[in-house]
């Protein structure tokens, strides 16, 4: 059987942030966006399920969500059923796996839904905390209270010791992509922020400062991946999945991580997603990327891992401007996940919608990628930033 | 439906339906591996030697004994060639600082109380070998890249009659 291509028509959000609302209250809000959103399918269309959730069974004390999404939203699941749990990529993942069932001709309309709980209240913020440590290796990483916010920062403190990488670069990170954030009214943090804002903001982890960093965030977010027959049927502008890779290198903890500056999984992921996309020079080549920047530092080595800019001029990069809206790459219009925050299983959902929502022009002007887009990218790393996913989106399948 | 009448007159007639309270415990004790710290005895994990060499005072790891491969964390199986006869072997209790960083907002459960604390990565001397340890007796402004530490072990007194350690590096000189 040929592969066939697949499609983004549409989707949806949950507003993020903390919320006063139930893991599956969070995933009906994001399935009823996600319906109201696209015309021509409803849940009863729906034949495969992928849901994109990290640790339900911690942050909401259940397990088997997928089929419990499935009854929220009335979806009779007759082909394919499944959760992914790649930590922060757990959404990316769970779009591939959609991509390639319809890809192998199982099905050709498929429901991706990420959605993550993870406030449960200022009281219990430690719980939270806890459940970021043990997404590394818990018995000699996590115990040493390694968080996401403690660990990152040590690639920052890399970086600048080895590239010569200002925090002033950085703070050009979250700068950008808090102010896009402030126009995306489904994102947790909608202020806008200036350079000295993120460098007098507490260094919570230093050399990382509160402002450096995403959040813990509450939210959801589908979409409806189809066929490209069914996608015809349904509209003229679709975002069609033209490449899909990911790296992970054999190390996971400490000691067996490639690198504390780089992530060369990152290239691989990228190299692998370009050759099926048929990308030779991904700065000219792609319009418009949303990138993993948990930390603002991971959004600065990823223009040099993903293949933008030689080692080591990630900050450079930031400081010309080169991923603002009109620069050579939008890089997180949508806010990323320092604007938008990081429900964790949503957020690789949430930026493949967004290429979408970029390509169709649906989006807020002020945050309108120019000269309509037609090819995008979504990067997400996860753990100890052992995983690398990346993903090559087009308007026109090749 | 969800439009379905939400009208509060009762259809059954009126009579309050039977009601009973339901007692469930105060606190419900987790099982104990959620403290980050395994049970490290050889009746809960096959790397005990580890942790009886630990509590001897050594820091050891892994070594193949088939290609030679050393690992960190210790093993049970060798990743380069699938060997099961590994060795323990003693690692340097030297080091220098590769990276470091604070845990200054909200610490994970169990540790909340120790913020704030240093976090980093160890290199250890003359072996390649890095591992993540907390560093006791400096704070984080103390603190450069390329700075010696030397190993420190941890007694954990906590909510098992298991002596169990673990470890963590303090400044080499700092005796205190
Ligand atoms: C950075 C972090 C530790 C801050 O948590 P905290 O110290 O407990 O902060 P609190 O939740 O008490 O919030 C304090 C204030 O800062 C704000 N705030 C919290 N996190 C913020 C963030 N990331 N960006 C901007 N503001 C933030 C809160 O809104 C609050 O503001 P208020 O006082 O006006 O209400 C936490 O947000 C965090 O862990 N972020 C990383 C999430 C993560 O690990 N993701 C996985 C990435 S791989
Ligand atoms: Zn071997």
């Amino acid at each position: 059987m040929m592969p066939r291509n697949a499609a983004i028509v549409g989707g949806g959000h949950a507003d993020w942030g903390h919320r006063e609302a139930t893991w599956k209250d969070l995933a009906q809000e994001a399935g009823k966006a996600t319906f109201d959103d696209v015309d021509g399918l409803t849940p009863d269309d729906v034949e495969g399920l992928f849901v994109g959730a990290v640790q339900p069974e911690r942050f909401a004390f259940q397990s088997h969500v997928a089929p419990l999404a499935a009854e929220l939203l009335g979806i009779d699941v007759t082909k394919m059923i499944s959760r992914t749990e790649l930590a922060c990529a757990s959404g990316q993942a769970a779009l591939r796996y959609a991509w390639l069932a319809i890809a192998a001709g199982q099905l050709d309309v498929a429901l991706v839904l990420g959605v993550e709980k993870m406030n449960l209240g200022d009281e219990y913020m430690a719980e939270t905390q806890a459940s970021m440590t043990n997404v590394l290796d818990r018995e000699f990483d996590g115990v040493n209270g390694l968080n996401a916010p403690s660990f990152f920062s040590m690639f920052a403190q890399r970086h600048m010791h080895e590239y010569g990488t200002t925090h002033e670069q950085l703070a050009r990170v979250s700068v950008k992509n808090k102010n896009h954030a402030a126009n995306n009214p489904y994102a947790q943090f909608q202020t806008e922020v200036d350079v000295d804002d993120v460098l007098d903001s507490y260094p919570v982890a230093p050399p990382l400062c509160l402002l450096d960093c995403s959040g813990i965030t509450d939210g959801a977010a589908g979409l409806l991946l189809v066929s490209e027959e069914k996608a015809r049927e349904l509209t003229d502008t679709a975002a069609y999945v033209t490449g899909s890779g990911q790296s992970c290198m054999a190390g996971n903890s400490i000691n067996n991580l490639p690198s504390f500056s780089g992530w060369p999984q990152a290239t691989q992921a990228a190299e692998e997603a370009y050759d099926q996309a048929g990308i030779d020079d991904p700065v000219d080549e792609l319009d418009v990327a949303e990138i993993h920047d948990c930390f603002s530092i991971s959004e600065i080595i990823e223009y040099e891992d993903l293949g933008w800019v030689e080692k080591g001029e990630g900050g450079q990069f930031a400081e010309d401007g080169r991923g603002e809206l009109d620069g050579d790459i939008a890089v997180n219009p949508r806010g990323g996940l320092l604007g938008c925050g990081h429900p964790l299983g949503a957020t690789g959902v949430s930026q493949a919608l967004e290429i979408y929502k970029q390509f169709t022009g649906e989006v807020e002007s002020a945050r309108q990628v120019p000269d309509s887009p037609e090819t995008g990218l979504i990067h997400n790393l996860s753990g100890s930033g052992s995983v690398h996913s990346v993903m090559t989106l087009a308007r026109d399948p090749q | 439906m969800t439009d379905a009448d939400d009208t509060t007159v009762r259809s059954d007639g009126g009579s309050e339906p039977p009601r009973r309270t339901v007692t469930i415990p105060d606190s419900i004790e987790l099982p104990r591996l959620l403290d980050f710290y395994d049970l490290q005895d050889d009746e809960h994990t096959r790397i005990s030697e580890f942790y009886d060499r630990l509590r001897d005072g050594s820091l050891s790891t892994t070594e193949c004994r088939d290609c030679g491969d050393l690992q960190f964390p210790p093993r049970v199986m060798c990743p380069e060639c699938t060997s099961d006869d590994l060795a323990y072997v003693s690692l340097p209790h030297d080091g220098t600082l590769f990276a470091f960083s604070a845990v200054r907002g909200s610490g994970p459960l169990g540790m909340t109380e120790d913020t704030p604390f240093v976090t980093s990565v160890v290199d250890l001397d003359g072996v390649d070998v890095k591992l993540s340890a907390r560093i006791d007796g400096a704070d984080y402004d103390d603190l450069s890249i390329g700075d010696p530490v030397t190993l420190e072990v941890v007694d954990i007194d906590g909510p098992t009659d298991q002596h169990r350690v673990f470890y963590r590096f303090r400044p080499r000189g700092d005796t205190a």
